[in-house]
């Protein structure tokens, strides 16, 4: 079954195409909101992946996404600080977002299932105050740590911004479908299937456990300090924020969590969503927290899910790729 | 010298262990809940929330003294927690083990949206009459809100304690958590028991809510740090304990107030979730678990 979904979407010529159209979207003169939404789509992407690459093949239901997110982020404001350029800040701050998810694996490897989740709470909330009362550069402005702008990036033009996030975004489906057949990816599923199996069939379950979560706060780190980047500006409550959990989930779940393509048809479903509710900006996490609610009710295996089960997709499937 | 010192943290360590009543006051739910069916409810804090929120529009609308509100507000969040359990997590209990958490989590944003819309996102509070009042004990004042909180813990804790053990009723929710199978092969509705411990779960986060809006101010978004606080408690006490809880929340409470005392105010919440994460990384099964 799956196996023909991959074939719709594997053809290379097809997806190559997609990529140098969507590379020279800006250049031809695309409207700035449209380059700005696929810019959004694109780093949501690379999140959503990570969080599926977590939750859905190594059953770690992370909610410290934001901690890699802003730590990258403040990481890559540091470092423009040290006048550095930022790409290195880039790469530092994800070697940071992956150092730390080594650091807090000791604590948080402990627990499983629902338990991993709550304690990997904690750690944003408890991160949040840190960057609080820690001003690792620039000195005092006005009482305490708080916010900071990216020094350095007034050359850099929002086209740059969009490629970087096109790089990352498509670098991170190519990373998830490496890694799912990869042994480290079966390895994954037979750990999330059932971890005491697995063990006794020989896989060490706390390394692959480790590696997945060292792999997705990297590259979650990436995706953040790229979106810092185009922010322009960081402080710690939105840094170290709950939404940032709830992007991913959202986007994974819509799609389809466990699913290779979820992340890539829900995301674009939450940044639909998000230029709907612009203009409503008031009520739509509520709209959000009830459609996750409702999907994962009606339809929990989000929509690639359903659309797998549905027959009559699957026969127009066939269809199209008899011919 | 040395005796001065003590004089000194005195009164961190009184306000400690009364605000731990507050911490456990708001954890004994969430304990209920994870002990009965496994699942920690993330919109536990907003929950709470809610009913802060509810005595506060009794409170300014009605002019109802926010704890004699609690005999609407109680009912209502019991109803509440009866429905959400019976009408959205028993079904996501049938689909994965994570269902539950993701449409708690749903649960969460909605209501701390919803609370935003209604009630503005600015700091309230349940200003009454006796809020402000504090009293001496020994040479130090304590806020006669904490020594409610306190007296409502225990309350809520030993009757929850008594009810689980003593009660037909209780006896079989425990049933049900212990093996659900074999419950409903002596004939209990396991289904029915669930929904019944959430609705009591959530018949103390309207208590909880209540002391919590007597105590300090809240604002929508606060629910996330009252979770996490919350599960703190559940985690150092042990998981499912009533006393356990109880005790975490003392636990906690201390170890922010001395936290404040030594290294400042800022401080105090940093070391209380370091608390967690050390008592996580030490015993995950908390300190009294077994």
């Amino acid at each position: 079954m799956r196996d023909i979904i991959h074939r719709l979407s594997g053809g290379l010529l097809p997806s190559a195409v997609l990529i140098v159209l969507l590379m020279v979207l800006p250049i031809v003169g695309a409207p700035r909101s449209w380059v700005l939404y696929l810019f959004l789509y694109f780093v949501y992407l690379t999140m959503a992946n990570m969080w599926n690459l977590l939750a859905g093949y190594s059953g770690l239901i992370s909610l410290c996404q934001p901690a890699f997110i802003g730590l990258a982020g403040y990481t890559l404001v540091i470092c423009t600080w040290m006048g550095l350029p930022f790409y290195l800040g880039i790469i530092a701050g994800a070697i940071v977002a992956a150092a730390f998810a080594i650091l807090i694996s000791i604590p948080v490897f402990r627990l499983s299932g629902i338990y991993f989740a709550i304690g990997t709470l904690v750690i944003p909330e408890a991160l949040r105050i840190v960057f609080f009362l820690w001003r690792p550069v620039g000195g005092e402005m006005h009482g305490g740590g708080a916010g900071y702008m990216v020094k350095g990036v007034t050359g850099v033009s929002m086209t740059e911004f969009y490629w970087l996030a096109l790089v990352i975004g498509i670098a991170s489906v190519f990373l998830m479908r490496l890694i799912l057949r990869s042994k480290l990816g079966l390895g994954l599923a037979s750990i999330r299937d059932n971890d005491r199996t697995a063990a006794s069939c020989g896989i060490d379950v706390f390394k692959l456990k480790l590696y997945s979560f060292v792999i997705g706060a990297f590259v979650t780190g990436i995706a953040g300090a790229i979106f810092y980047i185009y922010q322009g500006y960081i402080e710690p409550t939105s840094a170290f924020n709950i939404r940032w959990t709830m992007i991913l989930m959202l986007a994974t779940v819509i799609g389809g969590m466990s699913i290779e393509e979820g992340p890539i048809v829900g995301t674009a479903v939450v940044v639909f969503l998000h230029f709907l509710l612009a203009r409503y900006a008031g009520i739509s996490l509520l709209i959000q927290g009830i459609i996750l609610v409702g999907i994962m009710l009606l339809a929990p295996q989000g929509i690639m899910g359903f659309l797998r089960d549905n027959r009559t997709y699957r026969s127009i499937l066939q269809l199209a790729t008899k011919r | 010298m040395t005796l001065e010192f003590l004089g000194d943290l005195s009164t961190p360590i009184m306000m400690g262990i009364l605000l731990g009543g507050l911490y456990a006051l708001i954890a004994l739910g969430l304990s209920l809940v994870f002990g009965v069916m496994k699942l920690i409810n993330v919109a536990h804090g907003d929950l709470v929330l809610f009913s802060s929120y509810f005595a506060y529009a009794a409170m300014t609308m009605l002019g109802i003294d926010p704890i004699l509100s609690l005999v609407i507000g109680m009912p209502l969040l019991f109803v509440m927690g009866f429905a959400i359990q019976k009408y959205l997590l028993s079904r996501a209990f049938a689909i994965s083990m994570e269902a539950p958490l993701i449409i708690a989590f749903g649960i969460s944003l909605t209501l701390q949206n919803f609370q935003q819309i209604i009630w503005s996102p600015m700091s309230r509070g349940l200003t009454t009459s006796y809020a402000l009042v504090s009293f001496g004990v020994g040479g130090t004042r304590v806020p006669l809100a904490y020594l409610l909180d306190f007296i409502a813990a225990l309350i809520v804790m030993f009757s929850l304690r008594e009810f689980l053990s003593r009660t037909y009723l209780g006896k079989a929710i425990n049933a049900a958590s212990q093996d659900r199978r074999a419950a409903q092969l002596m004939g209990i509705n396991t289904g029915r028991m669930y929904a019944l411990a959430f609705a009591i779960s959530m018949a103390t986060a309207a208590l909880a809510g209540v002391f919590l809006g007597l105590t300090f101010p809240f604002t929508p978004q606060s629910g996330v740090s009252f979770l996490i606080i919350a599960f703190g408690v559940v985690i150092i006490g042990g998981l499912g304990s009533m006393v356990g809880t109880f005790i975490g929340g003392m636990v906690l409470g201390l170890a922010q107030t001395l936290g404040g005392y030594f290294l400042g105010c800022a401080a105090q919440m940093l070391i209380a979730y370091g608390m967690v994460l050390i008592v996580l990384a030490v015993r995950p099964q908390g300190i009294f678990g077994r």
